[in-house]
């Protein structure tokens, strides 16, 4: 019975870390992103509150929380509530299945710096991939604006289209692996000392295409289109309700699928051991952080697609290279 | 246990999202405003009350061949963890399976179902 309690108690201090540290980073990125786009764009960014205006994130959170709580006219009010918790709910648990390090001893107790180490969790990263879907969806139906419904809609149509791709596009990786684990995977690239993106190349990239669509990037963010329509399926949310939705699409979501990239294509958290005990961590925090600023930077040079070439591009093009590519590789593993 | 932890990982998970959810609810401003409320049209009076009307998507086929191949894919998932197990059988039906699915895949883009529709 202690047994149970001791390593329940331990469960939730490693959830409450991982998650309060994530949301911190989070929001961080906030500053990380507005400063990087204003370098590349030739102005200065935010600079006023703070030193290099690093308080900003803080002083943004302190105004969306004291802002005022408005529901549109006619909005669907339970739902136009659950949007923001189907929004946010399963983002943060895409965190819940990624290995930040390898297992340890410490003292007599087994240590994995994870926080659920399923077998199956490569299904259940793209379940909570699929259901975080929701919270757009509900959100721009819920609120009764035509922008909201339209950015909703189209949103609907990517994940439609990529959601396909970006199964097939790690199959291939799950082959050479044998294992849905997290662990198992990153631990399959140490045993042999080669990343799978040597091996998975085509897979890698299509899985790039796929988060980008995922997490409502750019090239693929028609459902935000901040030109046509301004800012698309959360125009009618304000306050901190407002705040979950890029948080959660735009750098929980972002987050979560880099380290699932990483643990995929990148071997996970191998990497030299420069900083002795420590190294693993920094290895997979600055490989996650290098596909996040990729991202970002992204998002600040490239234009978008309309929605009718995303879609043509996910069925016609990536889909048959992803098949292509499954059946290949069965017949490497086969052969070789 | 691992299950477990995920359980804990999805209360935490609500806890962060109800607070989210209706902090401005609880310690926000209030003070009420006649149009505070109204849906944002670009400064115009609506033209419609309700924006739930009926809508051109223009991706219905997509819509269900997305069912076809996303099981495709949830079918796969299981081969491919057992795959070096079961060997030249699990290539063999594979190349048939896929091939089926390719074949419809093939038909729908002729009959052009993947076209976005306008």
């Amino acid at each position: 019975m202690e047994e149970i309690l001791y390593s329940l108690a331990f469960t939730l201090v490693k959830v409450l870390v991982v998650f309060l540290v994530a949301l911190g980073v989070g929001a961080y990125l906030t500053w990380f992103e507005r400063k990087l786009a204003g370098h590349i764009q030739n102005r200065l960014g935010p600079n006023v509150v703070g030193p290099f205006g690093l308080l900003q994130p803080l002083a943004d959170a302190l105004k969306l929380a004291t802002k005022e709580s408005i529901i549109p006219r006619g909005a669907d009010k339970p739902v136009y509530y659950m949007a923001v918790i189907m929004a946010l709910v399963p983002s943060i648990l895409l965190l819940a299945l990624i290995p930040w390090g390898p297992p340890f001893r410490l003292g007599d107790t087994y240590v994995k710096p994870i926080i659920s180490d399923v077998n199956i969790a490569l299904l259940l990263a793209f379940a909570f991939g699929s259901l975080s879907v929701y919270g757009t969806i509900f959100s721009g139906w819920a609120s009764n604006s035509k922008y909201a419904f339209i950015g909703s809609l189209r949103k609907a149509a990517v994940v439609i289209a990529y959601e396909v791709v970006l199964g097939f596009s790690v199959l291939g990786v799950v082959l050479l692996a044998g294992t849905l684990s997290t662990v198992g995977i990153v631990e399959a690239q140490v045993q042999r000392g080669v990343w799978f993106i040597v091996y998975q190349p085509v897979a890698f990239f299509l899985y790039l295409y796929c988060m980008l669509a995922e997490s409502g990037r750019v090239p693929f963010d028609i459902q935000e289109a901040e030109a046509e329509l301004v800012t698309g399926y959360n125009v009618e949310y304000g306050g901190l309700k407002f705040g979950a939705f890029p948080l959660a699409e735009w750098y929980i979501n972002v987050i979560a699928l880099s380290a699932i990239a990483v643990v995929l294509f990148l071997g996970g958290w191998s990497g030299p051991p420069i900083l002795g005990p420590l190294s693993p961590y920094f290895w997979f925090i600055l490989k996650t952080f290098g596909l996040v600023f990729f991202t970002i930077w992204l998002h600040w040079t490239l234009p978008r697609f309309q929605a009718k070439d995303i879609t043509e591009i996910a069925w016609k093009i990536l889909l048959p290279i992803a098949i292509l590519n499954v059946i290949v590789t069965a017949f490497f593993v086969y052969f070789f | 246990m691992e299950y477990v932890a995920l359980g804990v990982a999805l209360i935490v998970a609500l806890l962060i999202a109800l607070g989210q959810t209706f902090v401005n609810d609880i310690i926000g401003y209030r003070k009420r405003d006649p149009l505070e409320d109204y849906p944002y049209e670009c400064g115009v009076p609506l033209y419609d009350k309700s924006a739930r009307g009926t809508f051109k998507q223009g991706y219905y086929l997509l819509g269900l061949l997305l069912i076809l191949f996303d099981i495709e894919a949830a079918y796969l998932f299981p081969w491919a963890v057992v795959f070096k197990e079961i060997g030249i059988y699990g290539l063999i039906e594979v190349i048939v399976f896929v091939g089926i699915l390719a074949l419809g895949f093939i038909y729908a883009w002729r009959k052009g179902a993947l076209n976005w529709e306008m």
